[in-house]
């Protein structure tokens, strides 16, 4: 569009001097003398104020503002280099006659003359340069930083705003998805709104999201993180720290396999997963998400296979069997975790149920053994494992040497 | 190239001239206490070994406590009643194995046992010739290591050497061909003990020692002495260190400090068997036969306070829990325990006042105290039955 504006304004001034040419020929009677004729030039850079140049230079118009282009475009500010500038003074002090100065004082004629230099001029120059305000970009901490850039999925917004004279104690906001969404209206066309997907919890199994949508990001985010204060959701979590058992949720085409991991394991999954559990307070948890990740799916399906977790007491009365739990950091040591009641008689099972069944509902996820490569069962390969075999401690015992290095 | 060799070489040497000052270093500091005679017959005679085991307890929380391992999941399964009673009986019964204790035998002499002097074979070589039996299957104490010295003579391998043979050929697991330094450097055994390891220090020297070596008789009876100056016997309490501890204690007739221990804990009956000990280990005449022997009818074996620990789950789910058990439960004592803390507290009085005892002030105030304690403890008892109404017996 500039390349148009230029080309067209070019024309135009160019189509102006061969006007006052013609002119000037036919007005006249005498015949034509070479001699010469004055022409003023002419385009857009005398032509509009400078507020106009500089805001093509600093802003976005209309239609590329409504197309969402430009952003920070708003925070950028032009600088008048100018300012602290004027014709007469200079660097060399000098006295102009009719030009800073007067011409006449008294009776008498004033004459140029050479003054001291100015020798603070430029500095002076250069710190009101620097007194403007300048444009810098907010350094954002990586801990504090979303999934991606400066985007806000991922990012927290604090807690929710109180309510009355009750304040939400230790939650925590986190955005999960942030994106526009058009509506067709017969009056007023394209309308834009922003959609925003928040979770919030206190990181103790209290926790609740909402979706929201405003014409301006930060109402947006207002509106999502005040009713997701309102839908808040108690969920158990085993010690504290992870899901009861293994389990299978979905919603929609999103599938999401969850798995109990032991102490120190960590978030192994999805990021959307990896935020909630965060606000949750889950630490140790492995999810797969088979299907669809579409976040608000995502979001839905995790929730829902939280609040319909099994405690190990209704497991037990379930199947009227003893629950029990063999931990290896105890030495294989038996903690026995849910009993049935007492009324009911405990039979010998006749067909042995494994817990892995029961928790996952006939929806055992096949664990693929390794292959191995495709010389491994050779000739070759045996005779190369029996010449290498007396070699197999090497390595440990020269880290030995190194470690145990001392005096 | 050939430089770079020779420096290689010249590394090598100098690991060997290392690993030959290693192996025979020793801490400087030797033990005060030492076993003068055998200790043997009197450590695994069933009637000590017996007391040992009661004195040690069996701590299902401390014999099973979480350690750092690479695989720290867990396993759920589905159990009915009769197998996890069987489970719980197989955990006692590996509790019971995991605080076996290590016997205390005597410092084994080295003894030159020549089988052949061949003169003809003198200066044959520049180095001794060791041939060492390394039939599969055969314990460690039976392969026989033979030397074949310079001067001709063939004679069995010395303790030292045996040891290290065994160990190149058949490496036990944490086992080091030199003496780790914690055990050679003074300053690090000092921290060690200074910092109240004392089970650290004797696992790793279990692993790095056999009982008969002299290495291990010395810086056991260093950490034993460290202990009883610094009286923090409850960190060796239900760990198979805990019975040649007061073994050690009996021997060298210092009870007096972990009596003390005991008896403000609250452990009269393992009071009462460490003073049968040291009367048992020195041959004085006092009858404490018919003390244990009733104290035994009043008190379970530790093994059976853990099985019957573990079995209380069952217990626990029944509602129909009696008031018996919760007075039992709000004391912590039962009238058993009453009838057996007083024979107890008679024994214990009756070696105060004797001439064994070395700390009678300390002792006394620790008995009164306990005693007083135990008065409470009683009336409260009693008024609770009385209150619930349960018949007096």
């Amino acid at each position: 569009m500039s390349q148009t504006l230029i080309r067209r304004l070019f024309n135009q001034a160019c189509s102006r001097n061969i006007f006052i040419l013609n002119q000037s020929l036919l007005s006249s009677h005498e015949p034509i003398l070479p001699g010469y004729i004055g022409l003023r030039n002419t385009s857009f850079f005398n032509k509009l104020p400078a507020e106009d140049i500089w805001r093509g230079v600093t802003a976005v118009s209309n239609a590329g503002k409504k197309r969402g282009r430009g952003k920070g475009s708003g925070k950028k500010v032009a600088k008048d280099l100018n300012k602290g500038q004027s014709i007469g003074f200079g660097k060399c002090g000098r006295i102009w006659p009719g030009l800073n100065s007067p011409l006449i004082r008294g009776n008498e004629l004033i004459n140029q003359q050479k003054l001291n230099e100015n020798l603070d001029r430029e500095n002076g120059i250069l710190k009101l340069r620097d007194s403007m305000g300048s444009f810098k970009l907010m350094k954002l901490n990586p801990i504090d930083r979303g999934w991606s850039g400066s985007k806000m999925p991922g990012r927290s917004i604090g807690p929710p705003d109180p309510v009355g004279d009750e304040e939400f104690v230790s939650f925590d906001t986190r955005v999960l998805e942030n994106k526009i969404v058009f509506i067709m209206k017969g009056n007023m066309g394209r309308k834009r709104r922003y959609s925003v997907l928040s979770v919030t919890g206190n990181g103790n199994g209290l926790a609740g999201f909402a979706t929201a949508k405003a014409p301006e990001v930060r109402t947006a985010l207002r509106k999502s993180k005040n009713r997701a204060g309102q839908k808040l959701i108690n969920i158990s979590l085993c010690e504290n720290r992870t899901i009861f058992h293994d389990f299978r949720t979905d919603f929609g085409k999103t599938k999401i396999f969850c798995f109990q991991k032991p102490d120190g394991y960590g978030l192994v999954c999805h990021r959307a997963i990896q935020t909630i559990c965060k606000v949750i307070g889950i630490k140790d948890l492995y999810a797969k998400i088979e299907g669809s990740t579409n976040i608000q799916n995502i979001a839905k399906a995790f929730f829902i296979g939280l609040m319909t977790q099994r405690s190990y007491q209704y497991i037990a009365n379930e199947t009227n069997s003893n629950i029990v739990q063999l931990q290896k950091t105890r030495n294989r040591f038996i903690d026995v975790k849910g009993m049935p009641f007492p009324n009911s008689t405990l039979t010998q099972n006749t067909q042995e149920i494994d817990y892995m069944h029961f928790t996952l509902g006939n929806q055992i996820v096949l664990q693929r053994k390794g292959t191995v490569p495709f010389y491994v069962y050779s000739k070759g390969h045996d005779l190369h494992q029996f010449k290498k075999e007396r070699f197999r401690n090497q390595v440990n015992v020269r880290l030995h040497k190194l470690v145990n290095a001392y005096d | 190239m050939h430089l770079l060799r020779s420096l290689r070489q010249l590394n090598g040497l100098q690991g060997v001239r290392q690993a030959i000052r290693q192996v025979s270093s020793a801490p400087t500091k030797p033990a005060a206490l030492q076993y003068e005679r055998d200790p043997q017959p009197l450590f695994t005679d069933a009637e000590t070994q017996r007391l040992l085991q009661s004195m040690t307890q069996l701590n299902l929380d401390k014999v099973y406590r979480k350690r750092t391992v690479p695989d720290n999941s867990s396993e759920t399964k589905f159990m009915s009643n009769e197998q996890l009673d069987n489970e719980f009986q197989n955990l006692v019964v590996r509790a019971q194995q995991i605080l076996q204790m290590p016997p205390i035998v005597q410092i084994k002499k080295d003894v030159e046992r020549v089988i052949a002097k061949d003169t003809a074979l003198k200066d044959f070589a520049n180095s001794k010739f060791v041939f060492t039996d390394i039939t599969f299957g055969r314990r460690q104490s039976e392969r026989k290591v033979i030397v074949r010295d310079m001067d001709g003579t063939l004679a069995y391998a010395t303790l030292d050497t045996t040891k290290r043979m065994n160990q190149l050929y058949f490496p036990l697991e944490g086992r080091q061909s030199y003496t780790p330094r914690m055990f050679a450097l003074e300053e690090l055994l000092a921290k060690c003990l200074a910092e109240h390891k004392y089970e650290f220090i004797l696992d790793r020297l279990l692993v790095q020692y056999e009982p008969h070596e002299p290495e291990f008789h010395n810086i056991s009876a260093r950490v034993f002495e460290h202990l009883n100056e610094s009286k923090e016997f409850d960190l060796l309490r239900s760990t198979r260190h805990f019975g040649p501890m007061a073994f050690f204690y009996a021997w060298h007739r210092c009870i007096d400090d972990l009596l003390y221990d005991m008896i403000r804990r609250d452990y009269l009956h393992n009071a009462v068997e460490l003073i049968a000990l040291s009367y048992k280990l020195h041959n004085i005449p006092v009858e404490y036969q018919a003390t244990l022997t009733e104290l035994g009818k009043l008190h379970a074996t530790p093994a059976e306070s853990a099985l019957a620990e573990l079995r209380s789950v069952f217990r626990r789910h029944d509602n129909k829990q009696n008031i018996e058990q919760e007075i039992h439960t709000a004391i912590g004592k039962t009238e058993h325990d009453f009838a057996a803390d007083e024979i107890s507290l008679k024994f214990i009085e009756q070696y105060i006042a004797s001439e064994h005892a070395l700390k009678k002030v300390q002792l006394e105030l620790a008995v009164q105290t306990l005693k007083e304690v135990n008065r409470e403890k009683l009336m409260l008892f009693q008024g609770l039955k009385k209150a619930h109404g349960v018949q007096a017996s």
